[in-house]
């Protein structure tokens, strides 16, 4: 498993007797925004928790541009490269938004030594200031970089933590329903953002939505999920296409 | 026939333990009964034993009322009307962060601790037996009337308790409260009123368990509050949740630390054992319990409310006056110097108090701990090891990093109302097994403690502990600016958001409690130099809570809270009348103001949603354009 | 038509969310409407709002003739009002037979047991056993004997059918049409849509917090209901 980006093999998540993931394997390629669909408690978000670390998968493997992370403590991760966000929108609503978008690139930089999070490198200061700008001006964040992130709109609260592990400088993200709570409007222009930054930074993203106007809109190439188990894989013109999607969501005997 | 003889010696200690045992775990069941019901747990649980306690001794022995019209009017009196002010109360608790319902139930425990003492004084009273002292005998011992009397009425209330719990119409509600509170209303029970009952019940475990504790602890409010914090214990062994198994818990403490008492005397160790038992409970059951006790369940937060930014010239300025006018304090307050060097020395406390709950969002309940660290280490590395006295204070302050390394042990594991629980009770455990031994306190009556020679006048002395003072600020003010005050802040925040960046967020926490506890340590020292010599009436484990709910009332900013909380605690009370009334008072008035603190809080969070209601209503009209209208007509 | 439920220009969201914007919906009574639309769309908000469990930040919320907005959820449920909630709506540490008492005035509880188990006839031989350890079908059914027992004039049900195995649909759904047939109200959301549109007198679709479609489900193509879920095209019509 050398490929770069995100690699799954025969992932199975299991809570007691319930399994939510089932066999599934996958790939993030990097510079692709990958799709993962399916119905309520298809597997998606304990699929997401056992690639951040925050569940243990019962068996399968994971792999990060072809180092296996499947058993790195929650923290490791992401100082590999892996970033995410969460459905419930983790914000540090105190803090300005550029002190948030910050935060994600001195949180990798801060890392698991004490010395480092106690203080700065005089050169870091720098480093952290131009990937937050880059990022603020990315998501069209400027004009609210002052503003504390809690007094925000929903649509603006998506595009910081967006920001925020863009300025994390990830190679790989992990993005959780990023446009719930979004009109239609602010959802098409996270769907912009979202393809920019997948085909102009070589970034691999894996986006589980709902959304579906914003799958199809920015996705290369989609998995379904349901039941745990992998139903389909292909590009969205074949999903919409596709029978087997169909009845998932709409229930009709498949 | 030894076997026989070792029974016989023990059993009058399993009678002992089974009664009081009986009665803690009542109690217990009464704590978790309302916390599992209402969401908010009741800190304050032994102190309404305690004022029960001493409403019944007022009835019974002063005003001569019946014993058991005593009884039943102290017991219906608190739960009574306690219960709906506790529903409205906890109505408004159940919105704010855990943080703060531990400062409002602190607040309570200390309001009422302080009202008992203002009207019956702090000195212990004997509490007269109502209860016949007769004793029966039972096969190999002799037994009291009143044992058995509260032994039984303690298990047939917890039986009927349990009974009322899983039969009942009301008790049934109450479990399913727990399994899910909106379905109970979608299913046409009112809420309200369940957790009113919930509570009136708790109120009245809390009550009778004071009333029959009384005679055998005698009035002591620090000491009943303390016995009945013993359901703790027992509610842990219960995981928080099983009534009879919180039960059993009472019994197994009440067994276990009525044993110790009767091997206690001959092992210098194990005397503060049997009232840290319960605490050795509580931390052992939350530390080892499976995850799913650690974690809090994930409350949506509303968004922040910003504090207004302070003009320029205000924070540069501010802390330069402040500093100026702290060194013209010798010329402009005579005699009182020695109040403002207490208050320089409360500062240090404060601040390294709000570096923690306030700056990075964690609960602390065990901050005097850190001071008699620093304040007994202090003594031993200046006076008794003769080491230059600034270099004691360092080192008595480093003495304490590991101490609070080994609290962020639980800060790891536990958050919200379990951590606090884990922080008290590692204060108790600290002062029953650790402030006595020679490590520390020792047994010889109080440590001297110098100040630094040559700077021992009481002016010279005040400007040592200012200086010291201003460096602890500028040492946060500069940690605070650096990495880490971003860090903190964020894990104040969201812990899951700052790990997701790639912090480990447990060095963070571990980082935050040594710094904290270094600072406390080191006022602990000033604070013990103040005085000239320290035993450990100051560092009681209650007066952790004292400045949790000091801190609470001081209001906002990160060195502007610590100086207004020194100033309300160690200063101001000596200059309302100087008098016995307003240091009786004190508490009181903590208390009361940590719980409206924690009030407006809670409606903070109404006010901020009426708003948005009304925004939103707003809009919507607005917006209710010609779509709006096709759909009414369509329909 | 008098309406059973009528939700007026309600918007409604959590903490800082605004999921439904100013949503109209009418239920006429003795009729099945079914509430369709993509995930996120905000379907069970708005039952959550119907029934009380959310407050709504506008609008208003009508239980036949009276404003119920301001009401607390036992309230409306005392007006015969019955939400069945996502997930299981059960308690699982109470047995079967006090998750049945829990919805009827004690001197009603026989009754109400002998309700149950006509409606779902699995549950006798559960009466004793706590919910908790009863089969995801059997927990449904038990949260579903709320809308008979209690005998509501209005049903929410979110969802009832999800990770349920078909023949326990097929009797969720028999039982649904048992409820309309008796003359309650119903408001269904459902995964299956194509069962719910079998089922139901009107249809709504939701879409990003707003109705996107109302009708009546002839009127549906399959193709149609599929683009509204996928949001493929924007020229559903709208209104009736």
């Amino acid at each position: 498993m050398s490929a770069p980006g995100l690699s799954i093999s025969s992932l199975v998540v299991r809570y007691g007797g319930l399994v939510a993931v089932d066999d599934v394997s996958l790939t993030v390629p990097p510079g692709r925004v990958t799709g993962l669909i399916g119905p309520n408690g298809a597997g998606k978000t304990s699929l997401f928790n056992a690639c951040s670390g925050l569940v243990r998968p019962t068996a399968g493997r994971i792999w990060l541009d072809g180092r296996d992370i499947t058993s790195l403590p929650f923290a490791r991760r992401p100082q590999l490269g892996l970033g995410r966000t969460f459905q419930r929108m983790e914000l540090f609503d105190s803090l300005s938004v550029r002190q948030n978008v910050e935060l994600g690139r001195e949180g990798a930089l801060a890392g698991s030594s004490a010395w480092r999070q106690l203080v700065a490198r005089r050169s870091e200061r720098a480093l952290i200031a131009e990937a937050a700008d880059e990022a603020l001006a990315t998501c069209g964040l400027r004009a609210y970089a002052d503003l504390p992130a809690g007094a925000l709109s929903t649509g603006n609260r998506r595009l910081v933590e967006l920001a925020r592990v863009l300025a994390g400088g990830f190679r790989l993200l992990l993005l959780d329903e990023p446009s719930s709570g979004l009109d239609d409007r602010e959802s098409e222009r996270f769907g912009a953002i979202l393809t920019e930054v997948a085909h102009g930074r070589d970034i691999g993203i894996l986006l589980v939505e709902h959304h579906m106007e914003l799958v199809l809109q920015v996705c290369d190439y989609l998995y379904v999920l349901d039941f745990g188990r992998l139903l389909f894989e292909g590009t969205p013109d074949e999903a919409v296409a596709s029978e087997v999607v169909r009845a998932a969501y709409l229930g009709t005997a498949a | 026939m030894r076997s026989v003889w070792w029974v016989s010696s023990l059993l009058p200690f399993i009678v002992v333990g089974l009664v009081s045992g009986s009665v803690y775990g009542l109690a217990a069941m009464g704590l978790v009964l309302t916390y599992k019901t209402t969401g908010v747990f009741n800190f304050a649980h032994g102190a309404v034993a305690t004022g029960a306690a001493y409403l019944f001794f007022e009835l019974q022995s002063r005003q001569g009322v019946p014993w058991p019209i005593a009884l039943v009017l102290t017991v219906a009196l608190i739960a009574g009307l306690g219960g709906p002010l506790m529903e409205l109360v906890g109505r408004r608790l159940r919105q704010v962060p855990v943080a703060t319902q531990v400062v409002a139930t602190v607040g309570m425990l200390l309001a009422i601790q302080g009202i008992v003492v203002a009207i019956f004084g702090a000195a212990a009273m004997s509490f007269p037996a109502f209860l016949s002292t007769r004793t029966v005998r039972l096969p190999g011992v002799y037994v009291g009337v009143d044992q058995i009397v509260v032994f039984a009425v303690a298990a047939l209330l917890a039986i009927a308790l349990f009974v009322f719990f899983r039969r009942s119409r009301v008790g049934l509600s109450m479990q399913a409260v727990v399994d899910n509170p909106d379905l109970v209303g979608l299913g046409g029970n009112n809420p309200v009123r369940v957790r009113t009952i919930a509570w009136t019940i708790g109120l009245g475990t809390a009550a009778l368990s004071g009333v029959l504790l009384g005679p055998s602890v005698g009035l002591n409010a620090p000491l009943l509050t303390l016995l009945v914090v013993q359901a703790f214990g027992a509610a842990a062994v219960g995981g928080f949740t099983s009534l009879p198994l919180v039960y059993a818990g009472g019994l197994l403490l009440g067994v276990l630390a009525a044993g110790v008492t009767k091997y206690g005397p001959g092992h210098q160790f194990l005397q503060g054992v049997p009232s840290s038992l319960p605490f050795v409970f509580l931390l052992g059951v939350m530390l080892l319990a499976p995850r799913r006790l650690a974690q809090r369940p994930v409350r949506a937060r509303l968004p922040a409310v910003t504090p207004r930014p302070l003009p320029r010239w205000l924070r540069t300025g501010g802390p330069i006056a402040a500093i100026a006018l702290a060194a013209a304090v010798p010329a402009l307050v005579g005699s009182r110097l020695p109040l403002f060097s207490s208050g320089a020395a409360y500062v240090v406390l404060f601040v390294s108090l709000a570096l923690l709950v306030r700056t990075s969002g964690q609960t602390s309940l065990c901050h005097a701990g850190f001071a008699a660290v620093g304040a007994s280490s202090f003594s031993h590395l200046a006076h008794g090891a003769g080491l230059p006295w600034a270099v004691a204070l360092l080192v008595a302050g480093l003495v304490a990093v590991p101490v609070g390394a080994l609290v962020a042990v639980p800060a790891i594991r536990l958050s919200g109302l379990y951590l606090a629980l884990a922080t008290f009770g590692f204060g108790v455990l600290l002062q029953q097994l650790v402030y006595r031994t020679r490590f520390m306190f020792g047994r010889n009556g109080p440590l001297t403690v110098p100040r630094p020679s040559g700077l021992d006048g009481d002016v010279a002395f005040y400007y040592v502990v200012l200086t010291v003072a201003v460096l602890a600020c500028v040492l946060v003010t500069v940690l605070t600016r650096q990495r880490l005050g971003r860090l903190l802040r964020a894990l104040a925040d969201s812990p899951l958001a700052l790990g997701a960046q790639g912090v480990d967020v447990n060095v963070t926490r571990v980082i935050v409690f040594c710094v904290s506890a270094f600072l406390a340590a080191i006022a602990g020292a000033l604070l013990a130099a103040l005085s000239g010599s320290v035993d450990v009436a100051p560092f009681d484990p209650f007066r952790s809570l004292l400045y949790l709910a000091v801190l609470a009332v001081a209001g906002a900013g990160q060195l502007r809270a610590p100086v207004v909380a020194a100033l309300l605690f160690a200063v101001l009370p000596a200059y309302l009348a100087g008098s016995n009334a307003v240091a009786t008072y004190e508490p009181v008035a903590f208390g009361v103001g940590a719980i409206v603190v924690a009030l407006v809080e809670g409606s903070r969070d109404e006010i901020v949603a009426v708003v948005r209601r009304g925004a939103e209503r707003g809009r919507a009209r607005l917006a209710r354009g010609p779509a709006a209208a096709r759909m009414v007509g369509a329909r | 038509m008098k309406p059973g439920l009528e939700l007026r220009g309600v918007s409604a969201g959590y903490a800082g969310t605004t999921v439904l914007r100013d949503v109209s919906l009418t239920v006429p009574a003795g009729s099945v409407v079914a509430l369709l639309g993509p995930n996120g769309a905000g379907k069970t908000t708005l039952l959550n709002v119907a029934s009380g469990v959310l407050a709504a930040d506008a609008g208003t919320v009508w239980l036949a003739d009276a404003d119920v907005t301001a009401e607390a959820s036992y309230r409306r449920a005392a007006r015969g009002l019955c939400h069945v909630p996502e997930g299981r709506g059960i308690f699982p540490s109470l047995t079967v037979r006090q998750n049945i008492a829990l919805h009827v005035a004690p001197r009603d509880e026989q009754v109400a047991i002998s309700l149950a188990v006509d409606a779902f006839p699995v549950l006798g031989r559960r009466l004793g056993q706590l919910a908790g350890t009863l089969s995801g079908g059997e927990q449904q059914m038990l949260a579903l004997t709320a809308a008979r027992v209690r005998r509501p004039e209005v049903v929410l049900l979110d969802e009832v059918s999800t990770g349920l195995a078909p023949q326990v649909i097929d009797e969720i759904f028999a039982f649904l049409a048992s409820l309309a047939a008796a003359g309650a109200s119903l408001l269904v959301v459902e995964q299956y849509v194509a069962r719910a549109l079998a089922l139901a007198d009107y249809v709504y679709i939701l879409r990003n917090g707003g109705v996107a479609f109302v009708g009546e489900p002839a009127e549906l193509t399959d193709e149609s209901v599929f683009a509204a879920y996928l949001g493929t095209t924007t020229t559903v019509p709208v209104g009736a």
